[in-house]
């Protein structure tokens, strides 16, 4: 990309999101859309981030709150169940965490580079004084 | 379905009239206007076309000139055809919105009835309007008359909408010499001209949902150069061919031709006036007079003003002793824009014959046959010394002590 | 034809595909982001989208990237909302003409611009557009300030805000002057539906954006935008301070219907008071030494105003 020459971008840097036709793109999910390049869903912006969140299922009440609240489209929800993070676009920004609404919460953020599974093991208990 | 008129083979029209007719017989999908004088006629012809079923597209007065050439601009990169009118102080206005219209790579028609910029403030015709917006990017014609603008419009619609091309074109008239004079113009029957336009053929439509498109982003360091680079090459190389295929066509349907200068009699001239505008018509009237008593003159009139033809210029001027470019804008402490390129264009040609400039006509100021005859006497003077016998700037036709610089 | 999409709760909501990409350059918590997706997730009608210079512009549309799963155009500053009026203006040429590329589909023209481009130097653009009665959304992002550019003061910037060309100081509190009405502008331009919105109360924003695009005609929608990097707090507190925002009346929500009746959409349980919403936010800090302490009780005292002004007319039916 970086080296392409000036005969090679469409006239007029107009940009296409996708490589072939789509029927109805509100009602296809991310992962059957056919992203050209120049979309950035095939970009990432995980090296901003100096905290990671981590998903902890065992809490999680699928409220959504952390889905509606992610600026970044990170948090995926499937069939109304919040299923995961998408860490290629996730910033760091931690307002899914703020916004999870269990206690102890769903969500937590960590270093970005402790290792996921440590994170789980050590999670905190139910915070009692919180009303 | 729109009304058709039953035009006569020759309609009385002024340059206004001419340009709207065409737009009308164009069949544009979205007109957004603003009124300015000289040009607002062209805008109220419309209006009344549609008022009155000549018009199936949709027609928006919006609030600006600025406005006007932004609906533009969001209208072509839906996916359709397009056009607007303005002059001076709305062509200034739009300025912002030209740059953007070329680098979008959308076809836009843009008649400018050229006139005077302010301050002070005048209504009447110069070329002030144009010059502002030579770096633009667009491609550029030039009406000498109504007749001129008539035809010039069919064709800038084929050239600009051609998917070689991609680009914005302009159809430069002189306000009021043109705009408001009326002429007999030879006329296209409605059939004719749309055929001779095409259908719109759509190209990275917003209006296409399977494929939707972004437009307008931003580049950088990484990538401005090399996307302004692209529309430069297109102008330089893609742009003529077009024009070239279009002039015939046009030749063809109609037996007028058009070229990129026009050479009136340049062959075996010593000298040379180079202008654009009414002034050109003029220019080649007194021409023959003088012709007529036996001065071997000869003119070069401007007709597409970019992509700026050097080759053909200087191939036209290539046996002339002495050339007169004529600049009917104020040059801002500078030699006139047709003056510099005139000279570019034979610094590097085979031929380096004297040349000097006049700045004339500012703000409606009539260019008249007397000092159209001074000036090729000046011409003469410097062709017979071999060097200006003059400085290389005048101004012609101004009232108080003589302005002469360099 | 054109449907209302259904969404009943926010576990419904959430299998919404968004249209909104991420990987874009926004800061990290950004609240623009958060209310474009929750506008683009209200229909599932096809979106011709436009956008004025600014943070979401230029975030989400630099070479080679576009965040954006729709037509979009972006021209300049003043003119996101006339760039899709013409948009718009051709879909109905086409569509009269038969010449629609899909002539079954119902597209929604919606446009997104800042403060600095609705509030200032596109106000009469907007203008236009919203006389001209296009059949088009335009939602303002409302961050109180030039934010793209690093802070400098728009006027929708409110009194007491330290910005960069308003900046507080030794002799100046900041900004002196009040922010701007456009709410009330934007319904005197007769059109059909402007409203005020918040992206923390998103059913109310969902119910709000499916009546603009539901109802014909020019929708204004004004929605509070915290930004973390000009408003100064910690980006993870985007939604805390949103609901402060909305809790503390600074922001009330409530629509304007035809000009005609006015609406007031939520009513916060426990109003909070205003000082509280200030104190979160670097830009306000200034205003807590003792010597300012008269502009935090003009702040109460205008919000409290205006809150009563908004119960008035909607008591009036006005």
């Amino acid at each position: 990309m970086a080296n392409k020459g000036w005969d090679e971008f469409d006239a007029g840097a107009i940009l296409f999101t996708f490589n072939e036709k789509v029927d109805n793109i509100a009602t296809t999910l991310a992962e059957d859309r056919p992203y050209s390049p120049s979309s950035s869903f095939t970009a990432s912006v995980g090296d901003w981030r100096i905290e990671k969140p981590i998903f902890n299922k065992d809490y999680c009440i699928d409220c959504q709150f952390c889905w509606i609240y992610c600026p970044d489209v990170s948090i995926i929800a499937r069939d109304k169940k919040m299923i995961g993070i998408d860490f290629d676009h996730c910033k760091g920004c931690g307002i899914c965490v703020e916004v999870c609404p269990t206690n102890p919460k769903s969500l937590l953020m960590f270093t970005e580079h402790l290792d996921d599974d440590a994170c789980l093991a050590g999670w905190p208990e139910k915070d009692e004084k919180e009303k | 379905m729109a009304d058709k008129m039953d035009l006569l083979d020759v309609e009385v029209w002024d340059g206004n009239m001419a340009a709207s007719q065409a737009m009308r017989q164009a069949q544009i999908d979205v007109v957004a206007a603003y009124p300015i004088t000289p040009s607002t006629p062209v805008v109220e012809n419309y209006g009344m076309f549609e008022a009155n079923g000549y018009i199936d597209g949709v027609f928006v007065m919006v609030e600006s000139e600025h406005a006007a050439m932004s609906a533009c601009i969001g209208a072509a990169a839906a996916g359709g055809r397009v056009a607007t009118a303005t002059s001076s102080q709305g062509f200034a206005l739009m300025v912002e919105t030209l740059y953007q219209a070329s680098g979008m790579r959308l076809p836009i028609i843009l008649n400018v009835v050229n006139r005077a910029l302010a301050a002070p403030l005048n209504v009447n015709g110069d070329h002030s309007d144009m010059y502002l917006g030579r770096d633009s990017g667009w491609i550029q014609f030039n009406a000498y008359n109504a007749q001129d603008a008539y035809d010039l419009n069919l064709i800038a619609f084929k050239v600009a909408e051609d998917h070689k091309v991609r680009l914005p074109a302009m159809i430069h008239q002189d306000g009021f010499m043109t705009s408001h004079t009326a002429e007999g113009v030879h006329t296209l029957s409605d059939e004719t001209a749309y055929k001779f336009i095409g259908d719109y053929k759509p190209m990275n439509a917003m209006l296409d949902f399977e494929k939707p498109a972004t437009y307008g982003v931003q580049t950088e360091e990484d990538w401005h150069f090399e996307h302004k680079s692209r529309q430069h090459n297109d102008l330089m190389t893609k742009v003529n061919p077009v024009i070239q295929e279009v002039f015939d066509a046009f030749e063809k349907e109609t037996g007028r031709k058009f070229d990129f200068v026009t050479n009136h009699k340049l062959d075996d001239a010593d000298v040379a006036i180079v202008a654009m505008g009414t002034t050109v018509d003029t220019a080649m009237m007194v021409a023959d007079q003088l012709r007529a008593e036996g001065k071997k003159v000869g003119v070069l009139g401007l007709r597409v003003i970019r992509p700026f033809p050097f080759e053909k210029l200087a191939a036209a001027l290539s046996n002339v002793k002495a050339v007169c470019c004529m600049d009917r804008s104020a040059p801002g402490g500078t030699v006139g824009m047709l003056y510099n390129e005139i000279c570019g264009a034979m610094y590097n040609s085979g031929n380096h014959p004297v040349i000097t400039g006049y700045v004339y006509g500012l703000g409606g100021r009539d260019m008249t046959v007397e000092y159209l005859k001074g000036i090729f006497a000046d011409g003469q003077a410097n062709a017979d010394a071999g060097k200006a016998t003059t400085s290389l700037q005048q101004f012609i036709g101004v009232r108080g002590p003589k302005l002469s610089f360099l | 034809m054109s449907e209302i999409k259904k969404i009943k709760n926010l576990k419904e909501f959430s299998t919404s595909a968004d249209r909104f990409e991420g990987a874009n350059l926004l800061c990290p918590g950004c609240a623009h982001s958060i209310i474009v997706r929750e506008v683009l997730n209200a229909t599932n009608d096809d979106l011709v989208i436009g956008a004025s210079t600014g943070c979401l512009e230029v975030c989400t549309a630099v070479y080679p990237y576009t965040s954006w799963d729709a037509s979009w155009i972006h021209i300049g500053f003043e003119n996101g909302s006339t760039a899709v009026a013409g948009a718009e203006a051709m879909y109905k040429s086409l569509k009269k003409k038969g010449r629609l590329p899909q002539p079954d589909r119902t597209p929604k023209f919606v446009t997104f611009a800042g403060d600095g481009a609705t509030y200032d130097i596109g106000f009469q653009w907007i203008s236009g557009c919203f006389e001209r009665g296009h059949d088009m959304m335009y939602v303002c992002l409302d961050n109180e300030v030039y934010a793209n550019t690093g802070g400098q003061r728009s006027s929708s910037t409110p009194v007491g805000s330290s910005t960069t060309t308003a900046p507080a100081g030794s002799t100046s509190y900041g900004e002196k002057k009040e922010k701007k009405d456009m709410m009330s502008i934007m319904a005197a331009h007769q059109s059909p539906y402007v409203a005020q919105v918040a992206p923390n109360k998103w059913k109310d924003m969902v119910k709000k954006i499916q009546k603009g695009f539901a109802v014909e005609g020019p929708v204004f929608i004004n929605a509070v935008s915290p930004c973390t990097t000009e408003w100064k707090f910690d980006p993870a507190d985007t939604m805390m301070l949103t609901d402060l925002s909305t809790d503390s009346l600074v922001f009330p929500l409530y629509e304007i219907i035809d000009n005609n009746e006015l609406n007031i959409t939520y009513r916060p349980k426990n109003v909070v008071p205003v000082i509280d919403y200030l104190g979160a936010q670097g830009r306000f800090k200034h205003l807590f030494k003792p010597q300012n302490k008269h502009i935090l009780d003009g702040w109460q005292k205008r919000v409290d105003n205006n809150w009563d002004k908004l119960q008035r007319r909607e008591e009036a039916r006005v």
